[in-house]
C-alpha cells in the first residue's frame, strides 16, 4: 500500500514535469506555425526566422503586457520568432539568470529593459561575445555594451509637450499653475521637468509657478492631499502639472471633489486606464503618455533591422510606428512624440 | 535499535532525492539534448547555483538547531554593499595590478567581516539573551535592510575592478569559479556537522535543547557559531553576488529567503531541527536549479517554472512524510514484536 503511494507521488511529480514542458511545446508548435504562416505571406523570403527575446521589468503588469502585445504582433508581422520573457518580480537577480538560460537556448538578439543596469552589465557583455545582438528598451542600460537602444521619448520634447498641453488646457499662458511630482530625486521625472520649466521661461514669460515643485511620492493619495492644499493655499490657481502616472489621477481627484473641473485644469502622465474616469467628467482635461505595444513593436522591428545588417536611420519610417529619431550615436532611437489621451480616445487604449 | 532504524529511513529520503535530481536531469536532456547538455549550458548552471545553494547551507546549519535566519539576505545585501564600497572607492581606473589586488583582498575581508559581525548580533541575542530566533532575526531583517538603504540609499553600488569578476565569471579549467567555492564550502560544512564535537552538539541542541544543556554543552557558544556560520555564509554567497552582477544594491538575492528554506527542506531536513544533511541540501539545490535552467531554455511561461516548482516541493514534502510514517510504524511493529516476544520468554 506505502509503495503504491509512494509510486503514486513519484509519478505525479514526473507527471507535473511532463505536462510543464508538454505546454512548452505547444506553445512553440503554434509559434512555429505562425512563422510557417506568416512566412508563407512573404513568400519564404526568409530562410532563417530570427530568434529575438525581448525581456521586460517584470511579467504580468499592464503596462509590459501591453508592450507584449506590440512585440508579438510584430513578430507576427516581420516573420521572426518573439520571445516575450521576463521574471515574475523586479529583481535584477532574476534577469541576469534568465539572460544567460537564453544565451545557451542559443537567440539572435536580446532586448532587455533592466532593473539594474549595472548589475545586466556582465552578462550582457557575455551575450555579445557569442555573437547576439544586445538591445535595452524602456530603460537603458549601460550603453558599452549594447548594440541599440530603444527610448520610448525625448526627455526635451516631452517636458516642451507637458506644457503646451498645460497651457491648451488652460486657454490662456498668463496663469498661476503648481506641480506636483513623484519624488524629487526621481532622474527621469526631472528631466521632464526641467526642459518644461526652462521652455515656459522663453515661450510662455507670463505662466507663473507658485511654488515648488511638490513631491508626492508616488502614492495617488499624497498627490491628492498635495493639490488639496495648493487649491487652498493659491485661489487664482488655474493649472496643475502631475508628473509621475499617480500624481495627475490624485490632482484629478482633488478637482473632482471640489467641482472646480471649469476653474483648474490638470495635465499629466498618466496611464489611460487609471485616468479615464477622469477625463470623462473634466477633472482631468488631458493625459500624456507613449503607447507601450508601440515601443514593443519598434523593438522587435529595429532589432531585425539590425539583424538583416541594417542600422536605423533619423527620419526612418518605421510601419506600424512612424518616424523614429535617431541620436548622433547612431545607436540611441527615440520612439517619437508622445500619445495624449483625452476623453474622446482614451477608450481606444487598455493598459 | 531505533538509531539504526533512523539512519535507514534518512537514508532512503536523500536517495529519494537523488533520484528525482536524476530522473530531472535525464528528462531535460532528453527533451533538448542540444541544448540542455551543452558546456555552455552546464557551465552557466554551475554559476547560478553556488549563491543559492550556499545561503541554503548556511539557512541549513540554524534549522538543524530548529531556530531559522530571517536576516541572511539582507546580511548578504549588507555584507555585499560593504565591501562594494571598498571596491569603488579610492580606485582609479588605471590602477596598477597589486594596488587592484590589495584592494579586492581588502574588499572580501571587509564583507566576510561584517558577515561575523552580522552573526555575532544574531548569536548574541538567540544565544545568550534567549529571544527566538524568528523574532530575532526578524528584527536583524529589517535593521540590516534599514542599514544597507541608510548608505546606498536604494540604489546600486559599481564601477569594479574588472579582476573582481573573476570571482564570479572566470573559470578554473573548466569549472566556473563559484561552483568550486561551494564545492569547498559544502565539504567544510559536512566536515564541521559531522567530524567535530561542534556539529555533533548542533544536532543535539536541535533534538532536545535542555538534555544538551544538561549534557554540560556550552549550548550559548554552540548557539553562536551556528549563527556566525550562517552569516558567514551569506557574506560568501555576496562575495559571489557582487562579482557576478559587477555591483552591490539592497535587494539583490531578496528573493533568496524562502527558496532557501525551500530548498533546506526539500533536502530533507527537519524543519523542527535535529535532522539535516549537506548532500541532501545539495541536491536539492541542484534540482531547483536543472528545472529552473531546464525549463527555461526550453522557453515555458515564467509563471508555469514557478508553478511546477511549487508542485514539486509539495510532492517530495508528501513523499518524505509518507516514507517517515512507514518507517515509523516499522519501527512500533517491530517494537510490538520485541515486546510479545520479551513476554513470551519469561513466560
Amino acid at each position: 500500500m506505502r509503495k503504491i503511494i509512494a509510486l503514486f507521488l513519484v509519478s505525479l511529480i514526473i507527471g507535473t514535469l511532463l505536462a510543464g514542458c508538454g505546454g512548452g511545446q505547444q506553445t512553440q508548435q503554434q509559434q512555429q506555425t505562425q512563422q510557417q504562416q506568416s512566412g508563407n505571406a512573404q513568400q519564404g523570403e526568409q530562410s532563417k526566422t530570427y530568434k529575438i527575446v525581448v525581456m521586460p521589468k517584470l511579467v504580468g503588469i499592464p503596462y509590459f503586457n501591453a508592450s507584449e502585445t506590440g512585440a508579438k504582433q510584430a513578430g507576427k508581422d516581420l516573420g521572426v520568432e518573439v520571445i516575450y520573457t521576463g521574471p515574475t518580480k523586479a529583481d535584477a537577480a532574476e534577469q541576469v539568470k534568465m539572460i544567460e538560460d537564453l544565451i545557451n537556448q542559443g537567440v539572435d538578439a536580446i532586448a532587455v529593459a533592466p532593473n539594474d543596469p549595472a548589475a545586466l552589465t556582465p552578462v550582457l557583455k557575455k551575450a555579445r561575445e557569442k555573437g547576439i545582438i544586445v538591445a535595452d528598451w524602456d530603460t537603458p542600460a549601460d550603453t558599452s555594451v549594447v548594440d541599440i537602444s530603444i527610448h520610448q521619448i525625448d526627455d526635451k520634447q516631452y517636458g516642451e509637450h507637458i506644457w503646451d498641453l498645460l497651457v491648451k488646457a488652460m486657454g490662456t499662458d498668463s496663469a498661476e499653475y503648481a506641480i506636483i511630482t513623484g519624488g524629487l530625486s526621481a532622474a527621469n521625472l526631472n528631466n521632464w521637468i526641467n526642459a518644461g520649466l526652462e521652455y515656459a521661461k522663453t515661450k510662455y514669460p507670463n505662466l507663473k509657478l507658485v511654488t515648488d515643485k511638490v513631491p508626492s511620492d508616488e502614492k495617488q493619495q499624497i498627490a491628492y492631499q498635495k493639490a488639496l492644499e495648493l487649491i487652498k493655499a493659491y485661489p487664482n490657481l488655474k493649472g496643475i502639472i502631475g508628473i509621475s502616472s499617480p500624481a495627475p489621477i490624485g490632482a484629478a481627484q482633488a478637482v473632482q471633489e471640489k467641482g472646480l473641473q471649469d476653474k483648474v485644469s490638470v495635465v499629466g502622465t498618466a496611464l489611460p486606464n487609471d485616468s479615464k474616469m477622469y477625463l470623462k467628467d473634466g477633472s482631468l482635461d488631458t493625459a500624456t503618455l507613449w503607447d507601450p505595444a508601440k515601443l514593443g513593436y519598434l523593438t522587435v522591428s529595429l532589432i531585425k533591422d539590425m539583424l538583416d545588417g541594417k542600422k536605423p536611420a533619423d527620419g526612418q519610417d518605421v510601419p506600424g510606428v512612424g518616424q523614429i529619431q535617431v541620436r548622433a550615436d547612431g545607436k540611441t532611437v527615440i520612439m517619437g512624440p508622445p500619445t495624449d489621451f483625452t476623453k474622446d480616445n482614451v477608450d481606444q487604449y487598455n493598459f | 535499535m531505533q538509531k539504526i532504524n533512523i539512519s535507514k529511513i534518512s537514508i532512503n529520503k536523500e536517495t529519494i532525492l537523488l533520484y528525482v535530481f536524476i530522473l530531472t536531469f535525464v528528462f531535460m536532456s532528453i527533451l533538448s539534448p542540444s541544448k540542455f547538455l551543452s558546456l555552455g549550458n552546464l557551465q552557466s548552471m554551475a554559476s547560478q547555483l553556488p549563491e543559492l545553494g550556499i545561503i541554503s547551507l548556511g539557512m541549513m546549519v540554524v534549522i538543524i538547531t530548529g531556530g531559522i535566519n530571517l536576516s541572511i539576505t539582507y546580511t548578504a545585501a549588507l555584507a555585499g554593499i560593504a565591501g562594494a564600497f571598498v571596491l569603488s572607492s579610492g580606485l582609479g581606473s588605471e590602477a596598477t595590478g597589486i594596488y587592484v589586488f590589495i584592494t579586492i583582498l581588502k574588499a572580501l575581508a571587509v564583507i566576510l567581516l561584517t558577515g561575523f559581525l552580522c552573526g555575532l548580533l544574531n548569536g548574541y541575542l538567540v544565544g545568550s539573551i534567549g529571544v527566538a530566533p524568528i523574532l530575532v532575526t526578524l528584527g536583524t531583517m529589517t535593521l540590516y535592510e534599514g542599514v544597507s538603504l541608510l548608505f546606498t540609499k536604494g540604489g546600486a553600488i559599481s564601477g569594479f575592478p574588472l579582476q573582481y569578476q573573476w570571482i564570479g565569471n572566470g573559470n578554473i579549467l573548466f569549472l566556473p569559479v563559484p561552483i568550486v567555492i561551494f564545492i569547498l564550502f559544502a565539504l567544510l560544512t559536512g566536515i564541521l556537522l559531522e567530524r567535530t564535537a561542534w556539529g555533533r552538539s548542533v544536532y543535539m541542541f536541535g533534538c532536545n535543547p535542555t538534555a544538551t544543556l544538561f549534557s554540560g554543552v556550552n549550548i550559548k557558544k554552540v548557539i553562536m557559531f551556528v549563527y556566525i556560520y550562517s552569516s558567514v555564509a551569506a557574506a560568501l554567497a555576496a562575495i559571489i553576488m557582487t562579482s557576478r552582477y559587477n555591483s552591490a544594491k539592497v535587494d539583490y538575492g531578496s528573493s533568496y529567503l524562502l527558496q532557501s528554506v525551500a530548498i533546506v527542506v526539500l533536502g530533507g531536513t527537519d524543519i523542527a531541527g535535529g535532522y539535516g544533511k549537506v548532500i541532501g541540501t545539495i541536491i536539492a539545490a541542484g534540482i531547483i536549479q536543472i528545472l529552473s535552467s531546464g525549463l527555461n531554455l526550453i522557453g515555458i511561461n515564467r509563471f508555469i517554472v514557478d508553478v511546477t516548482m511549487g508542485i514539486l516541493l509539495i510532492g517530495v514534502l508528501l513523499l518524505n512524510f509518507f516514507i517517515n510514517k512507514a518507517g515509523r510504524k516499522g519501527v512500533m511493529t517491530k517494537q510490538q514484536k520485541e515486546m510479545k516476544t520479551d513476554k513470551k520468554v519469561p513466560a
